[in-house]
């Protein structure tokens, strides 16, 4: 088991940190800033976390939606940041203990306002991105009879919305670890750490991504916010019987 | 005999002074230049000032008042961008010699606001300590740079337009001086953001294709720019490159009914 | 140096061999005689090199092309003007309107005083050509006239930029940007100007067309396109 370190001396928390006052200032934040306010304000931290999710993811869900219709626009607004807030509180404690497992000494709450930091980063990417994924969803042609899942104009909305939020997540995730490198005075452990939660949160992620769809359309249904067949099957079973067909047919 | 060499010095030799930190060994402050910190009074002298001095430009979006500055930056865009519509819908004429100035100027000044948040979040992510209003007179001076370069090239254009019916040719030339003046004015951008402490640019070049793309697609948004049309903006929603694509094949199969 | 000591003849030989000091104090002083005597000599020079590429044709295209070569050049450089004079400083050159301005008119002065030495030369030699016509033979003798045009011209365009990279590597202090900014004006200028040539066609003409000032299709396509069309046909034949 790798040696642990143990926190820092309270000297740390003598001095005040920068407080936590705006969006520039959190985005602008160095590793060693980041570790002081989730020393010395997480309460403040995990606040401001979860209500730039919320705006930040939110409003980058109804633009999504918005395709759709507007009861879409709301519900999607709801279901994005919904998912994010439900990955990180129902892997917090698989991933409050996978830290000091592989290296890193974090508290539940440490672990849980890490990943809540770099999910708030990805939400306000999404946010900042809304208006340019407004104008690609209104450069795309509305609903119609004629418009498939296969339609190209589907498939480029579809293509650039995804394309967003994959960035917005490397660039959390790209914030995250020189705060875990910090954490740890490690890269390698560090880059376990993230490795780990990654895997959790994905794997989580995917699932109740799955079980709240739609986020942009499903033709064969009314618009609605959560339907009872979702509660079906899996998105794993999904993928592997998918695969199963392209393989063996 | 010579005790000098004898004879330890009872005193420290006092080191040389340290010369000065010389230009050479690192950039220049922005505001080292007197010539700089000079204020920048009206939009011709901040026409000349962003071709000669651009770093007098950008250390004044620095300073207390810097809204004037970007108000008459933008103002400079739109009457540039106007002018250079003009001789883009000598073209088509008719109804085109006000529709494409109106789209253009529109065209971009939406563009602009559409990127600004990310461009915002992007530069703070790199760690750039610009503030909003920074970061919004830096775009305003991509934006001025871009649409003075494109005047630059409105008589070159217009020569053009004048001897050639090719749609194709024309939105194909209006693409590339629209490239070539981004180009100078992403530059731009990109050196002001270079003086405000940002540690990577990575956001930057990806706000960059984001940019180019949504200014792109504005043009099939607000078509047509070269050519007529009964509506003032299109009917039917399109991509960028469905657009060109049906462009070109439109003119390959005119030019396989001409040759029957 | 008293005004009308400055404004001779001589100072053509003067931006002929390349004077440095003369040189970047002239683009830094506006003087408006300066600039009428170099606007005549293109005129001169140009318009002499134009009359003995149309002469072959025909006298009035000697006249026609003697006013059209000329006015392509000083076409070329005012609607390049603004452009050029943007581009300089953007490039690491901080050279005001008018210098950028007198500079590439001095360059085309040179090229023009070039052409005008030649254009005695170039009349000996359509003097002792075949006249043209259909009914002559004369594939030879056209492609031998057209490319010591083209020689010519060409000479007379090279020295013409060879004097100018000179100036701008003592404006910039640095060759690298003088290279910059003499590409980048080149580039301007050339796509420009054949635009500008391929409108006001032709300057030599074609014994089995009349002798005229425009074709009737100057405004109708443009060089490049006619270039690529060309290409796209002489692939397509190897289909």
């Amino acid at each position: 088991m790798p040696a642990i370190e143990h926190n820092p001396a309270p000297r740390v928390r003598d001095r005040q940190p920068v407080r936590l006052g705006s969006l520039g200032v959190f985005l602008r934040a160095r590793p060693e800033l980041l570790r002081e306010w989730m020393l010395c304000r997480q309460l403040n931290l995990v606040m401001f976390c979860a209500v730039t999710i919320m705006i930040g993811a939110g409003v980058y869900g109804v633009v999504m939606g918005s395709w759709r219709g507007p009861w879409q626009a709301l519900y999607t607004g709801i279901k994005l940041p919904l998912a994010i807030l439900l990955t990180t509180l129902g892997n917090g404690l698989l991933n409050g203990m996978l830290a000091p497992l592989l290296g890193i000494n974090l508290t539940f709450r440490q672990s849980l306002a890490a990943v809540l930091m770099s999910f708030a980063i990805a939400s306000v990417v999404l946010g900042a991105l809304s208006p340019v994924v407004w104008f690609v969803v209104w450069n795309t042609p509305p609903l119609t009879a004629a418009m498939q899942l296969s339609s190209p104009e589907y498939g480029v909305m579809q293509l650039s919305l995804a394309g967003f939020i994959a960035l917005a997540g490397v660039v959390g995730n790209a914030h995250l670890l020189p705060l875990l490198s910090e954490w740890a005075r490690s890269t390698a452990t560090a880059r376990k750490v993230l490795f780990a939660w990654l895997a959790g949160n994905l794997f989580l992620g995917s699932q109740i991504c799955w079980v709240l769809r739609p986020f942009i359309w499903d033709p064969s249904r009314p618009v609605e916010f959560i339907g009872r067949e979702y509660f079906h099957g899996s998105f794993f079973e999904t993928v592997f019987e998918a695969a199963r067909r392209l393989i063996f047919q | 005999m010579n005790n000098q060499n004898l004879i330890p010095p009872t005193t420290p030799q006092i080191p040389p002074p340290i010369p000065p930190v010389m230009a050479s060994s690192g950039p220049r402050s922005l505001g080292d230049d007197p010539s700089e910190r000079l204020a920048i009074p009206n939009v011709i002298v901040t026409i000349e000032a962003i071709l000669r001095q651009p770093r007098r430009v950008m250390f004044q979006l620095r300073q207390p008042g810097a809204g004037r500055l970007i108000a008459g930056m933008l103002f400079v865009s739109v009457v540039c961008s106007l002018i250079y519509g003009v001789v883009a819908g000598t073209f088509s004429g008719g109804a085109q010699l006000w529709a494409v100035p109106v789209k253009i100027a529109v065209g971009l000044m939406i563009s602009a606001l559409i990127c600004l948040p990310s461009l915002y979040i992007f530069t703070c992510l790199g760690g750039s300590q610009a503030r909003l209003v920074e970061v919004s007179g830096l775009l305003a001076g991509l934006l001025m740079l871009m649409t003075i370069l494109l005047i630059g090239f409105a008589p070159v254009a217009w020569i053009f337009s004048q001897s050639t019916e090719s749609l194709a040719w024309m939105g194909t030339l209006h693409l590339i001086f629209w490239f070539i003046a981004t180009c100078f004015g992403l530059r731009f951008l990109e050196t002001g953001f270079s003086h405000s402490n940002a540690r990577s640019s990575a956001g930057f070049r990806v706000w960059v294709v984001i940019f180019m793309l949504v200014a792109l697609q504005m043009t099939t948004a607000l078509r047509p720019i070269l050519g007529t049309s009964k509506t003032f903006l299109p009917t039917e929603k399109k991509f960028f490159i469905a657009h060109w694509g049906d462009c070109l094949k439109g003119r390959d199969e005119a030019s396989k009914s001409e040759s029957r | 140096m008293g005004a009308l000591d400055e404004l001779s003849p001589r100072e053509i030989s003067v931006l002929l061999s390349g004077e440095p000091e003369k040189i970047v104090a002239w683009t830094g002083q506006w003087s408006a005689r300066r600039f009428a005597l170099h606007v005549v000599v293109i005129i001169v020079g140009a318009g002499f090199y134009g009359a003995a590429m149309g002469w072959w044709r025909d006298p009035q295209q000697a006249l026609y092309t003697a006013l059209k070569f000329p006015l392509i050049i000083l076409l070329t450089t005012t609607a390049n003007a603004l452009l050029n004079a943007m581009l300089a400083p953007l490039l690491g050159l901080n050279i005001p309107f008018r210098q950028s301005f007198s500079a590439i008119l001095m360059s085309f002065v040179i090229a023009a005083a070039i052409l005008g030495a030649f254009s005695p030369l170039l009349a000996f030699l359509i003097w002792n050509a075949p006249p043209m016509s259909s009914a002559t033979p004369s594939e030879s003798t056209y492609n031998f006239i057209k490319l010591t045009q083209v020689a010519v011209i060409a000479f007379a365009g090279v020295t013409g930029n060879v004097r100018l990279f000179q100036l701008l590597s003592r404006l910039a202090g640095r060759r690298v940007v003088a290279c910059r900014v003499l590409f980048a004006w080149l580039a301007g200028n050339l796509f420009l100007g054949s635009q500008l040539s391929w409108i006001l066609r032709p300057f030599i003409g074609s014994p089995s067309l009349p002798v005229e000032f425009f074709r009737a299709t100057a405004l109708h396509g443009n060089f490049y396109e006619n270039v690529f069309h060309s290409l796209l046909q002489f692939f397509q034949q190897f289909d």
